[in-house]
Formats: C-alpha cells, sequence, structure tokens
C-alpha cells in the first residue's frame, strides 16, 4: 500500500513538472523567438491577404504614430476623427525641471492581459525608449479588480516614481492616493478614461461617446437610416461600457429616428456569452438589420453569433481591432468598426509625463483618437498602424 | 441514531429507487414548465432553430463541464479550475495544431492530456497532500488564469480559421441540422452516466461521497481513486476547451465565471454539495434549465439586470425544492 | 486514566480455566505487542489469545487500548514490536484490505458503511469482481448478496440503501460484509452500543451461528450482562497492559469490573422511592405528533428522575423532542408549573428553563473544536455574558471554572478544546451549560452513551445530586439496567404510545420488558390490554400501566 501511495505520488508529480515544463518552455520559447514567431504569423498573415507590408506593421505603427506624436502633439492623431483636444495649459505651481537622466515613470493601468493594454504598453515602451525613461506597467487582472488596482498604485508610489501614469478603475477610491502624489509632486498623468479629480495634470483618452457615435453614423449609413438594431455591450458598469453605449443610443435617436434600437445586452466581452447572445436576439428578433459590438470580445461574438444564426444581410459594427475582426472585415461578415489607438495612449502617456517633468504646458485633456476602418480601408497605412492584434 | 428509526426507514427503504427517480423527474418538469413558459411569452422561441441551435448550442460548455463536476461534487470535493481550465486547455489546442502543426488527432489527445493534468494536479494536491478542495482547485483556477496569457503572444488570441476540421468539431453537422457541438455533449452525458453508473470508478466515487474513512477501511485506495476522479473532472475540461476553442477561438480570458455556472447546473440537477448522491441525468436538466433560462430572457428582451436576478432566484427555489423534497423524504412526511 | 496501577490481580489467578474447546493451539495469539504514540504509550507488552471455536470478550475503559489493538490487527497502525500469530503461523498485516484477505474480519463501532450505497454494494464494496476490470454488474451483485444474506439468515434487501436503515439493520450488514470476506476471526468493537435488547438478542443468535470449530469471535463490549450471555472467556485489559484472562462462567461480573477499573462499584444501587407528594413541575397532556407519537400524558414532580424505557423505536426521543419544540405537535398540551407552555423550538423551550440534551452530544451538544468555556457559556452567552453584542469574557470563564469545579469535570484548564475530553468528562460539560442555564427541567436522551463504566458511574452521582438538589430529570435510556437502577418511576413505550408505568419497587426486567413489547396496533389482545378498543376508553391509555 505504502509503496503504491508513492507511486501515485511520484507520477502526479512528474506529470505536474511536465505541465510547468511545457508552459515554461513555451514562455521563453516566446521570450527568444518572439522575432521568428511574429515573422511566422506575418507570413501567413500576408499568404492570405496578399498584404506584404503587414508584416512590419508593428514596427511601422511604433515609428509611425510615434512620429506623428513628434511633429504636432495630441491634435495630430486626433485629427483622425475630426474632433480636436481642449488645450489649457496645466503646469505644476512651483515646478522645478528634472535633472534626472532617466525618469523613472510608474504606469498604472486597468488591465493587463487584454490585447489592448498590451498595445498600450508597448507604446508606453516605445516612447520611453525613445525619450530616454524608464517605465515600469502593471495593472490587475481584470477591470472590476478596482482594490487591487489602488494596491497598485500605493506601491507604484512607494518607489518614488518621478512620474506616474494611471488609468482609473474607480476615480473616487483612487483620490486619496493621488492626494499623497501631489503632495509628493508626482506629477500624475491619467489615461483611457478619466479621473474624477484635478489632481491629474492631463488625461490622454480615446473619447468614448464621440467614438461610439461615429460607429452609430457608420451603422445607420449600412441600414439605410432604417430597421431594427441589436446592441451587445461589454459592460454595463464601467464608464467605456456606458460611453460606447450612451454614444451609439444618443446618436441614433437624434440623427436616425426610423432606427428602432432593441434592449442592450451584456455579455462581459466574453465572446462565448456575446455568440449566445447575438442567437438569442436574432431568433428574437427575425427583421433585424444590424448588431452594433462594443468591444473586441463583444464583436468577435457577435460575429460568431450571426455565423451561426445562417442568417445573411445582418450589419455589425463592431469596435477595438483583432485578428479575428480583421478577419471578419475583409471577408465582408462584418461592416466594418472603430478602433481607437492603443499605442498612441501608451505613447502619449510617456510623452505627457516627459512634458510635465520638463515644466512644460499640457493640455486639459488629449484626444489620443479613433478611426472607423472598413474593407475599403483596412489596408492603408496610417489605418494598419493603428490596428493591433 | 433517532427512535422513530423503525418506521422512517421502512417507508424510505421501500421506495428509494423511486424516489430517486421522483427527484430527477422533479427537475424534469421544471424544465418542462420555464420551457412551456418562454414558448407561450414569446413567439420567438418555441422553434427547432432557437432550441438546438441557439439553446444547446450555448449550454453545451457549461454542460460538459458539469458531468465532470458532477463526479468531484459527488465525492464531496468541489473544482473551481474548470473555468479558466478552458481558457488553458483551449490554448494549449491552439498551441498544438496552429503554432506547433501538429495533427488533428494527435493535438486533440495532448488538449485532453493537458486537461487531465490539471485534474491530476488537483487531485493530487488533495488526495496526498491533504489540501482542501476548494483551496486546492481555488489555486488551479488562478494558475489556469495566468498560464493561458504567458503561453500566448500578449494575451492575443489564437484563431483556427486555417483549420476547418478543428473549426467544424463545433460547428459543423455530422448529423444534418445538428452542431457537433451538441452531439458530442451527449455523447459525453452518456460517457458519464455509464462511468457514474456502471463501472467500478463510479461506485467508488458514490462510496468516498457516502462515507470516505468507511470506503478506505474496507480496502480501497481512495487516495488513488480521488485523483482519478479529478483526472476525469479535467479530461472534460479539455474537452470543453475544445469545443470553446472550435467555436470561437482559443481565448486566455475563455471560461470565465463557467465554474460557478457548472456548479450551479450540478446543484440544480440535485447532487448533493456535502456528497455521496448525485445523477447525470440531473446535471443535464440542470445544464439545461440554465441554458433554456438565458436564453427564453434574452430573446424574450428582459434587461440583463434582471437576467441576473432571475436566475438567481431560480437556482434559490430549485435548491429550496430540492431540500425540501428530500426534507419530507426522511421525516416520512 | 487516573486510576491507581498498582491494583492488579495476581496473574496466577485460577480462574484461568482449562479451555472448553479441545485444541491445544490458538487461532489468534498476540504477545509482547507495543505501540506507542508522541506522547502516549497506547500498549504495553499487550497480549492476546483466541481459541477455536470461541467467543473472547475483551473488557477495558476508554482508552485502555482496545482501538489501538484494533487498528493494529487492521493494519491501520503498524506495532513497534510484538509476535502475531494466526494458526500457529507468524501474522502481518498490511492494511484492511490484507487483513481482510487474511481472514479478520472487523466491525467498527463506527460504521464503516456508506449510507448512500445500497445493501448489496455496501457488502461487496473492494470486491465486486466487475468484469474487464472495471465494468459493474448490479443483477449480479444483488445475487451475490441475497444468497449470502440467506445464508446468514438476515432479512435484508439487497438494493436498499443503507442510510435507509435502522441501526441493527445497518449493523447486520456490517456483519454480512465481514463475512462474505470468509473470515476465521471477527472482531466486532461494541457492536452493541446502539441496540435494543431484543436486537442484542439476534446479533447473539448470529454470533453463535457464525462461531465454528474452525472460527473465533473477539468481542469488545462495556455491557457485562451480555458478556455473561455471549462469551466463554473474557480478557480484561487497562491503561494498555493486559490484566487478566478469565473464564465466564466463574467469574462474577463485579469482579470484571474490579479488574477494568481497578477497585469496586456498587452497580446495584436503588434509589429511594419519594416525591409522591411534591410539586407537579411539568405536565403533559394527550400529546401527539404525525410522525409517531398518540397521546401520551405524564407527570414529572419535583426532584423527580422519571425514567423513560422502550425499544428502538418506540417514540422516547420523540416525546422530548415535541416537549421542547424540536418536532411539531398534532396535539396535546405541555404545562409547566401549571402554566401552559408551547416552544416552537428548543431555545424557547431553554427560555422556559426546559433543557434537552441530546443523545448524540457530539452532534448536537457540543462544539467540539472550541474551548470547555465556551461551550459552558454558549447557551447563556446573550443573557448573561454579554453586553450590547460584546462577549464579555471574564464572567464567562469564571462561571465555567466554577461548574468545572462542581461537577468535577476533568480537564486540564478550561480553554482546553473539548474533543480532547473523555466521553464523561464531555457530558459533563454538556450538564455545565444547561445547569448555568438554570434548567429546572433537564431531559437528558441516552446520558451515558459512549462513556466507560468509571464515567458512567459519576455521571449517576451527578444525576442524583441534582435530582436532589430538586431539579426535575427525565432520563431516556435504552439500557435497562440503568433505567431501573437510577428512575424514582419508569414509563414505558411501545409504538408512539405509552404501555406502561411503574413505580421504582414494582419496576423490573420482566415487567418493563412485558410493556415495551406490547404491539396494541397489530395484537388485538395488546390493544384489549392497553384498553384501546373500547371507543368508550379512548383517552386513558396511560392509566394502564397497572402501578401508575
Amino acid at each position: 500500500m505504502t509503496h503504491k501511495r508513492w507511486k501515485v505520488a511520484t507520477i502526479a508529480a512528474v506529470a505536474a513538472s511536465s505541465l510547468l515544463l511545457a508552459s515554461c518552455s513555451k514562455a521563453s520559447d516566446n521570450a527568444t523567438d518572439t522575432s521568428s514567431a511574429a515573422a511566422e504569423t506575418s507570413a501567413t498573415a500576408a499568404e492570405t491577404s496578399a498584404e506584404t507590408t503587414a508584416g512590419a506593421s508593428d514596427s511601422a505603427a511604433a515609428s509611425d504614430s510615434a512620429g506623428a506624436s513628434d511633429s504636432a502633439g495630441a491634435s495630430d492623431s486626433a485629427g483622425a476623427s475630426g474632433s480636436a483636444a481642449a488645450s489649457g495649459s496645466n503646469v505644476e505651481p512651483g515646478c522645478v525641471p528634472t535633472t534626472k537622466e532617466k525618469p523613472y515613470i510608474a504606469i498604472v493601468s486597468k488591465g493587463f492581459q487584454h490585447q489592448f493594454w498590451q498595445a498600450v504598453k508597448k507604446g508606453a515602451e516605445q516612447e520611453a525608449a525613445k525619450e530616454g525613461a524608464t517605465i515600469s506597467f502593471d495593472g490587475p487582472a481584470s477591470e472590476s479588480d478596482v482594490q487591487p488596482q489602488l494596491d497598485m498604485l500605493k506601491t507604484a508610489l512607494t518607489k518614488k516614481p518621478d512620474a506616474i501614469g494611471f488609468a482609473a478603475l474607480d476615480s473616487k477610491a483612487s483620490e486619496p492616493i493621488l492626494k499623497q502624489a501631489q503632495e509628493q509632486k508626482i506629477p500624475v498623468i491619467a489615461f483611457d478614461s478619466g479621473v474624477d479629480s484635478d489632481i491629474p495634470l492631463t488625461t490622454a483618452a480615446t473619447d468614448n461617446k464621440a467614438a461610439a457615435a461615429e460607429a452609430a453614423k457608420h451603422m445607420a449609413e449600412l441600414i439605410g437610416n432604417k430597421g431594427t438594431v441589436g446592441l451587445v455591450i461589454h459592460d454595463q458598469t464601467s464608464l467605456s461600457g456606458i460611453d460606447r453605449r450612451d454614444g451609439f443610443v444618443e446618436w441614433m435617436k437624434e440623427n436616425a429616428p426610423d432606427v428602432k434600437l432593441l434592449e442592450p445586452q451584456y455579455g462581459g466581452g466574453d465572446a462565448t456569452k456575446s455568440a449566445d447572445l447575438t442567437k438569442a436576439i436574432i431568433a428574437a428578433n427575425p427583421d433585424i438589420a444590424g448588431i452594433y459590438a462594443s468591444n473586441e470580445g463583444s464583436a468577435i461574438g457577435v460575429v460568431k453569433g450571426v455565423e451561426e444564426s445562417g442568417k445573411k444581410g445582418i450589419n455589425i459594427v463592431g469596435f477595438d481591432s483583432s485578428e479575428a475582426q480583421m478577419t471578419a472585415i475583409r471577408s465582408g461578415v462584418q461592416a466594418g468598426a472603430i478602433t481607437q489607438n492603443p499605442v498612441g495612449i501608451g505613447e502619449q502617456v510617456v510623452a505627457a509625463s516627459m512634458k510635465a517633468l520638463k515644466c512644460e504646458g499640457l493640455p486639459d485633456t488629449i484626444d489620443t483618437g479613433f478611426y472607423w476602418y472598413d474593407k475599403t480601408n483596412i489596408d492603408d497605412p496610417k489605418i494598419a498602424a493603428v490596428l493591433y492584434k | 441514531m433517532s427512535t422513530a428509526e423503525v418506521p422512517v426507514a421502512a417507508r424510505r427503504g421501500m421506495s428509494d429507487n423511486v424516489r430517486m427517480r421522483l427527484q430527477q423527474l422533479a427537475a424534469f418538469a421544471g424544465l418542462i414548465v420555464i420551457t412551456a413558459f418562454f414558448a407561450v411569452a414569446s413567439d420567438h422561441f418555441f422553434n427547432y432553430d432557437n432550441l438546438v441551435n441557439n439553446i444547446l448550442v450555448s449550454t453545451v460548455q457549461i454542460g460538459i463541464l458539469a458531468l465532470g463536476t458532477t463526479f468531484v461534487i459527488i465525492t464531496g470535493g468541489i473544482d473551481l479550475s474548470i473555468g479558466f481550465g478552458i481558457a488553458l486547455t483551449g490554448m494549449m489546442a491552439g498551441t498544438f495544431l496552429i503554432t506547433w502543426d501538429l495533427p488533428l488527432g494527435l493535438g486533440l489527445l495532448l488538449t485532453l492530456v493537458v486537461g487531465g493534468l490539471i485534474g491530476l494536479v488537483n487531485g493530487f494536491n488533495i488526495s496526498i497532500l491533504g489540501m482542501p478542495p476548494f483551496i486546492a482547485t481555488l489555486a488551479m483556477m488562478l494558475v489556469c488564469q495566468g498560464l493561458p496569457i504567458v503561453i500566448s503572444d500578449n494575451g492575443a488570441s489564437i484563431y483556427f480559421d486555417d483549420l476547418p476540421a478543428f473549426q467544424d468539431l463545433s460547428g459543423g453537422t455530422l448529423i444534418p441540422n445538428f452542431p457537433n457541438a451538441v452531439l458530442i455533449f451527449l455523447v459525453c452525458a452518456v460517457i458519464a452516466w455509464f462511468l457514474l453508473n456502471r463501472t467500478l470508478f463510479g461506485r467508488y466515487t458514490f462510496a468516498i461521497g457516502s462515507n470516505e474513512e468507511a470506503t478506505a477501511l474496507s480496502g480501497i485506495n481512495v487516495k488513488k481513486w480521488k485523483i482519478i476522479v479529478y483526472t476525469v473532472a479535467g479530461v472534460f475540461i479539455g474537452i470543453a476547451g475544445i469545443i470553446s476553442a472550435a467555436r470561437i477561438g482559443a481565448s486566455p480570458s475563455a471560461g470565465k465565471g463557467m465554474e460557478l455556472q457548472a456548479i450551479a447546473a450540478v446543484v440544480i440537477g440535485g447532487t448533493s454539495l456535502a456528497g455521496g448522491k448525485g445523477t447525470i441525468v440531473g446535471t443535464v436538466i440542470g445544464a439545461l434549465i440554465i441554458g433554456v433560462l438565458n436564453n427564453g430572457l434574452q430573446v424574450m428582451g428582459v434587461p440583463q439586470e434582471w437576467q441576473y436576478v432571475i436566475l438567481g432566484v431560480v437556482i434559490l427555489i430549485a435548491v429550496y425544492i430540492d431540500m425540501v423534497r428530500k426534507k419530507s423524504a426522511t421525516a416520512a412526511g | 486514566m487516573e486510576l491507581n496501577k498498582n491494583t492488579d490481580p495476581d496473574p496466577a489467578d485460577p480462574k484461568v480455566a482449562a479451555p472448553p474447546v479441545a485444541d491445544d493451539r490458538y487461532l489468534l495469539e498476540l504477545s509482547g505487542v507495543n505501540k506507542s504514540f508522541p506522547g502516549v504509550r497506547a500498549l504495553d507488552d499487550m497480549q492476546l489469545n483466541l481459541r477455536y471455536g470461541e467467543v473472547l470478550a475483551l473488557v477495558g475503559e476508554n482508552g485502555a487500548g482496545k482501538s489501538t489493538l484494533m487498528k493494529l490487527l487492521s493494519g491501520v497502525y503498524t506495532p513497534d514490536s510484538g509476535e502475531f500469530y494466526l494458526r500457529g503461523r507468524p501474522l502481518r498485516v498490511s492494511g484492511p484490505r490484507d487483513a481482510q484477505q487474511q481472514g479478520i474480519a472487523i466491525i467498527h463501532q463506527e460504521f464503516n458503511l456508506m449510507p448512500d450505497l445500497t445493501v448489496a454494494e455496501n457488502i461487496f464494496i473492494g470486491q465486486e469482481k466487475p468484469s474487464g476490470g472495471f465494468l459493474l454488474n448490479n443483477r449480479t451483485l444483488n445475487r451475490r448478496a441475497r444468497d449470502l444474506l440467506e445464508r446468514l439468515h438476515l432479512p435484508l434487501d439487497p438494493r436498499t440503501p443503507v442510510g435507509a436503515l435502522t441501526v441493527a439493520r445497518q449493523q447486520m450488514v456490517e456483519i454480512a460484509k465481514a463475512l462474505s470476506y470468509d473470515a476465521q476471526v471477527l472482531i466486532m468493537d461494541e457492536p452493541t452500543a446502539a441496540l435494543n435488547d431484543a436486537e442484542v438478542a439476534t446479533l447473539h443468535e448470529l454470533i453463535r451461528h457464525y462461531v465454528s470449530p474452525d472460527t473465533g469471535v473477539i468481542y469488545i463490549s462495556h455491557k457485562m450482562d451480555e458478556l455473561k450471555a455471549i462469551s466463554q472467556r473474557i480478557t480484561v485489559i487497562r491503561d494498555g497492559q493486559y490484566i487478566d484472562t478469565l473464564d465466564t462462567a466463574t467469574t462474577s461480573m463485579g469482579e470484571v469490573i474490579s479488574r477494568m477499573v481497578g477497585r469496586q462499584l456498587n452497580v446495584n444501587a436503588k434509589p429511594e422511592n419519594v416525591h409522591g407528594g411534591r410539586e407537579v413541575i411539568l405536565s403533559v397532556q394527550g400529546l401527539s405528533t404525525h410522525g409517531l407519537l398518540k397521546d401520551v400524558s405524564f407527570e414529572l414532580r419535583e426532584g423527580e428522575i422519571l425514567g423513560f424505557a422502550g425499544l428502538m423505536g418506540a417514540g422516547r426521543t420523540e416525546v422530548a423532542r415535541a416537549i421542547v419544540g424540536a418536532d411539531k405537535r398534532s396535539a396535546g398540551t405541555v404545562k409547566l408549573r401549571g402554566r401552559t407552555i408551547d416552544p416552537a423550538n428548543p431555545a424557547q423551550a431553554a427560555k422556559y428553563r426546559i433543557g434537552y440534551l441530546s443523545e448524540d452530544r457530539k452532534r448536537y451538544g457540543l462544539l467540539l473544536d472550541q474551548s470547555v468555556t465556551t461551550n459552558i457559556a454558549l447557551s447563556s452567552l446573550a443573557e448573561r455574558f454579554s453586553t450590547a453584542g460584546f462577549v464579555r469574557d471574564r464572567p464567562a470563564k469564571a462561571a465555567a471554572r466554577e461548574y468545572v469545579a462542581q461537577l468535577k469535570v476533568k480537564t486540564p484548564s478550561i480553554s482546553q478544546i473539548t474533543k480532547n475530553l473523555s466521553g464523561g468528562n464531555q457530558q459533563k460539560v454538556v450538564i455545565a451549560k444547561w445547569l448555568l442555564k438554570d434548567c429546572d427541567v433537564l431531559i437528558f436522551d441516552e446520558p451515558t452513551r459512549g462513556i466507560d463504566v468509571g464515567a458512567k458511574e459519576e455521571i449517576y452521582g451527578l444525576l442524583n445530586e441534582l435530582a436532589e438538589g430538586g431539579k426535575s430529570i427525565i432520563m431516556i435510556s435504552s439500557e435497562l439496567p440503568e433505567v431501573l437502577r437510577m428512575s424514582h418511576r419508569v414509563i414505558v413505550m411501545s409504538e408512539g404510545r405509552i404501555t406502561g408505568e411503574l413505580a421504582a419497587g414494582d419496576a423490573n426486567q420482566e415487567s418493563v420488558m412485558h410493556y415495551a413489547t406490547l404491539r396494541p396496533d397489530e395484537n388485538a389482545a395488546d390493544a384489549v390490554e392497553l384498553g384501546l378498543v373500547d371507543p368508550a376508553d379512548s383517552d386513558n391509555t396511560h392509566q394502564h400501566g397497572k402501578e401508575a
């Protein structure tokens, strides 16, 4: 009995370590072979889409938008959507320009594992490399982890950074910690969504409401200003979810009164759940003309749901970008999508931080812009640069 | 022991098989009632397309997870790692089939092995190291949440557009107009039923949940069998992960929160969280009740916030009815 | 144990008589067995021998080493040293399965059954003989079980879930399970702890049926009258040491007990018969429930110990539960000092100062993982030991200390975790809890179950003291000698009715058993005796105990 137990134990231990080994070796594969892996994926992408420049999209995106922000700051990328950033001049009172050679910027984001945040991180890293700064980038596991995010912010503060980049999950809750930063004369740059406070010198973010209105405009065009439209929203309680829902709904009510909007459904950004929601919407509304999806996971789910329902002629307008959405747009299942510029957001956070450290003036908000993309402009270099997978 | 036991036991003993069937019948009746309600309430609910392509397809993943978890819960344990287990096994399927470009059969087999390994580690921690199942599988849930991002390319999903044979596992129709995912779920249910009711494995699963110490003293290697139970549950995670990846692509955030839905399905189906009691048919019905409710409320256009409330209330009612029924059965009412 | 070790009897006691069974070798022989646990010497040079064809009783107080010995024989523990022989050949046991295969079957005190599995599934657990290694065939299994049960003359349906059986029938399943291995040595640990007298008789029949020139039984029990009835020899152990082996036929039970505890016990004390004129504290009239009870009426006086006797399932516990509101009444009234009360639950009953001490104190009476103080103070926390929801520890501890001293609870301190106390001391903690609550009526359900002989005496003494101090006590017990010895009056129940009421002087084994076995619902003659067949007479059931 005893030796049998040990046998089982040994087998289990070996199996466990092999599982770990497998994932570790995969991880180090990623670390060492990123370039070749990237080359492989882009090669396959090139084959299917016959788009030869896509292989370089990563680096192109970096230099492109970096160049853009260099030359004209925030307003350039915002120009694509037509909305201009309000400008003011926020300089910390009694500001002393930093003399540090390599200032340290601590960035606390709203998330980490989502590709969107990874793209923000990439932008920040690129800008930091260019400006000669060091950064750290942390974010909680999910966008409902308010407390863990506050802990991360506290930890960041104890590391005595020269500047802080912060995307608040709960702006009220973070106020006391931001006050500490202010007392320690650490400039705070908000990003992604506004912090309800006057402590941050500026906010680098997508205007979600305007972006959603843009989506609504395209949806109205696609369906000829009449018909039933369903909404699959990623979140019922977060600011981005609310803005992207309300921006869409408000535009429709004002500009296309003949469009009947269904009760918004919330799929948590989960593709599977969003697909099931979509199928239920289609079942309940056989006359449906279009479905709006408010983020990447929702869009993937809506595309899948429409495909599985077998129903033709439903116009899908999505949000954000991903390989799946790009494929769906190229194949015509999805009409188009609004994309933010996450790489640009990351760059702006670092750029604004550096400006603050040099005591240069900053506008109240930096609109990092959004773009409508569809079959016709998806391969346009300017668009390809802000798309991320 | 209560002195009232003689008359009570006599009544219970004679009709126990009947009682077991009644219990399943009650859950089934609940399913019928809910279905009938939606059929009347909405014109778009009761048709083949919505019932099969929408409801059944949406039930498949939770259902398969619930099947595996039924074994775990009958032993008196719990498995929280099944939800994010879908993310890990799905991403591993993507790694095997897309990144490493392995043959389909081998890739699927390896994915099931990964699922089995998740369960094996759970079983090892619980059985050999003696950790409480809640803690051990909670920790494994976190591992399953993190590893998919580690093996992914910056959290990117893996898609199978170039592998239609794999995608057909979910969306294909071996039987015309009947999605393969549903077929696989049914096959899994039959296998699970067979395992639970007709094999040594099933018998010991019940025995362990009924009285673990007595089972050990009866000469059964309880530790070994508990590891096997969790491993089998892990293999079911692998199957669910494959279905999820085949349907929507492998995503590092797939399956989030599904563990609780699956556990709810098992409980609605009459399996006791205290262990020792449970049926596969009940679990399937429990999963269907959740699927029908989700879909029906959506088709009716009920606002999402109320859908949550209603689902919660239904779970409370189901568990309460089950309790009352059990109580009246034991109290010889 | 606190008992004096130096009173060991002379090992060369002449009572170790010549074996009644003619075989000079032993079926099972143990010698020089030692087993230690950290800080405890569980077995010290233990020895034991079992002859072919005999029932050997093994007695010793709780903690004497019986369980350790059993666990060595079943392979759960490994001995530090010692020699084991089975049929003259050295024996090594590596685990429960191995013990079974070598022909040693053990029935543990705590049943080792899976309540959710059927009788057949329980009997053959681990020996299902699946085809292909894992496929089961329930029909074959049930047939095998039926064959076995028929062979053993056990009236069980193989398909019944064991959880639905009575304790006595579960015991039968345990025996069938043990015997399904063709065991030569059958070891039974307290097999009658939960059985009533009729069931004990059935069990003994089964044992006699099993014993053959090829087999033997080791029978562990506290109950002296049973040892007399079933065993040929009695081996006494104490504090992990072998004391003596006595020939049952020529040994008095008082002697066995004195060897066990190391001193002489007064086993035949009788209560004085008083209380006739004292105040009626509790008066129950026409109490009925939907489940079982029919028209139960009786009175309890101040300072009285009222014994409730009856067979398993007679409804004694149900009476207690209905009084304290744990079960719903369908009819009847309960008066406390002339005032009608109807507690909705035991908590309300406690407010009326009626305390119910459950038969299963580990489940219903104690927080096993909590300290003695916490347990004693628990029921009185709200009224006595808290201010605005905050617990005041100091008075709670003071009260605990007081009662620990008063009831002579043997515990190293009042912060000791309750599960580390012996059964008798745990029972005292429960009693302390209710005394602190200042209860006037205490209902004891099986107050000495699972408590060893020495500690039982202390509980008895305590009950007498409480009664003398003016408390009114209802004592429900399945051990007839206990009821007879302790009660001022005895009420006998059968099938949910009171079938007899006896004054202490008239109560004896025969009279109680007569009333306990009346079956008015099945037997017309019994119904006539109880006057139930005459409709005009239907409300005076309780008067038919002639002595009432």
